[in-house]
């Protein structure tokens, strides 16, 4: 059943076509949603909040804009309403990630000139750095960069402008990189104590 | 000399990290190992990020499971439109309405094998004396069904699946087929009653997938 086809019977309440829509977004809505929260039992929650709203609302579904755009747009909203509650009652990570806004530039901390990403950063890492972003880069990051829309889906998904979107891409690859980096140097420290302890243990 | 500083540098990579880059910018890359490194890592982070976003992952089956029951609970579908109304889809698709030119050939098809069947008097045939041996000839049914079937044209244009039409086709095959096989049988055993049955059971068959490629987009000629 063509995707179109399949949104016109679910529009009238069809349970198969609820189903077919369903088998042809899960992957990338589950997919989205893990890589938002970086946990899967959230994730299925996530997802079945996602889809629940889609079905809800799917006779209201015009087509002005495609399809996957709606749905990616409002798992989108779902993740972040999610993110923002749980963000709500810790630190702003905004303060974090803009902290030399007001100097008028970004932090001027880009590691040691000898510590390098390239070929260090594994998936682990990568979800570890992107938890601990602020919604709003996190949302664009994985969009972009991950899940690869452009520039001018994540506005209309956002609900931004295109210049905002590239500006908050830009801004979360810079604050992933100093995360990826204390990453690497903590990793790095708990390298040499363990070396430490083990000459301490052969002595 | 560079002519832009490092503080200003990242700037230059806001609008993507790929692409024709400013001379400015790029001056400064050529003399800054700092800068270098800075864009190396943001080029790596991507990189990384679209490898990880290859793999799409597959949610686990149960939440299709979930999520159908929680839009069963809220009345978005019912239960019951699952499984049955698939039964009652096929079922249709083979029982529906016909349009009235249609339903002559379909009514012809049933009325003339019971007619054929039932008439004592002008030698047709009755499944009663039939089946008591009194009536053994099944030469009208034979006539009358092979006028329906070269009366029923099937039209593609008029067909909406002509996967279903030709398994009716299919269908309509082996019948023949068996159709052959309870003929024969009962001129060999005129008196056996079940050869009997079956042949009558098998002519009803056929009038009845006959009616179906009828309404299928069929007409009569």
């Amino acid at each position: 059943m063509p995707e179109a086809e399949a949104i016109r019977l679910a529009q009238q309440g069809d349970a198969e076509a609820f189903e077919r829509l369903y088998r042809l977004h899960n992957r990338r809505v589950y997919s989205l949603c893990l890589r938002m929260v970086g946990n899967t039992a959230e994730a299925e929650d996530l997802t079945q909040e996602a889809f629940l709203q889609l079905f809800r609302k799917i006779s209201t579904f015009r087509g002005e804009s495609a399809f996957s755009t709606w749905l990616h747009r409002l798992s989108v909203n779902v993740v972040l309403m999610r993110l923002r509650k749980k963000s709500a009652a810790e630190t702003s990570l905004e303060e974090v990630t803009e902290p030399d806004e007001d100097s008028g530039g970004p932090r001027r901390d880009f590691g040691a000139p000898d510590l390098r990403l390239s070929g260090s950063i594994d998936r682990l890492n990568l979800q570890r750095a992107v938890d601990q972003l602020p919604p709003g880069y996190k949302s664009v990051f994985v969009l972009h960069d991950v899940q690869g829309y452009e520039h001018n889906e994540i506005a209309e998904i956002m609900g931004c402008s295109i210049g905002n979107s590239k500006s908050q891409l830009h801004k979360a690859r810079m604050r992933l990189r100093e995360l990826l980096h204390e990453a690497l140097r903590q990793q790095a420290r708990d390298e040499r104590k363990a070396a430490g302890n083990a000459i301490g243990g052969k002595d | 000399m560079a002519t832009i500083s490092c503080k200003v540098f990242p700037n230059y990579l806001e609008f993507g990290l790929e692409g024709q880059r400013h001379p400015d910018a790029q001056a400064h890359l050529r003399d800054c190992p700092r800068c270098r490194a800075l864009l190396e890592d943001l080029t790596s982070i991507q990189a990384s990020a679209k490898d990880w976003g290859a793999a799409e992952v597959e949610p686990p089956a149960h939440l299709w499971t979930s999520l159908r029951t929680q839009l069963v609970e809220e009345g978005l579908i019912r239960d019951e439109q699952l499984a049955p109304q698939r039964r009652q889809k096929w079922f249709q698709g083979w029982f529906v309405l016909p349009r009235p030119i249609l339903a002559v050939a379909y009514l012809a098809a049933l009325i003339g094998v019971a007619f054929a069947l039932s008439g004592p008097v002008n030698e047709r045939i009755n499944r009663q004396r039939w089946l008591d041996g009194l009536q053994s000839s099944t030469t009208p049914v034979r006539d009358h069904l092979a006028r329906v079937e070269q009366n029923t044209t099937l039209s593609p244009l008029l067909d909406s699946n002509p996967t279903v039409t030709a398994s009716l086709h299919d269908n309509l095959a082996i019948v023949d087929n068996h159709i052959a096989l309870c003929e024969k049988s009962v001129r060999e055993e005129p008196e056996n009653e079940l050869a009997r049955d079956y042949l009558f059971d098998a002519y009803r068959e056929k009038a009845d997938l006959l009616a179906q490629l009828s309404d299928r987009g069929g007409y009569g000629r």
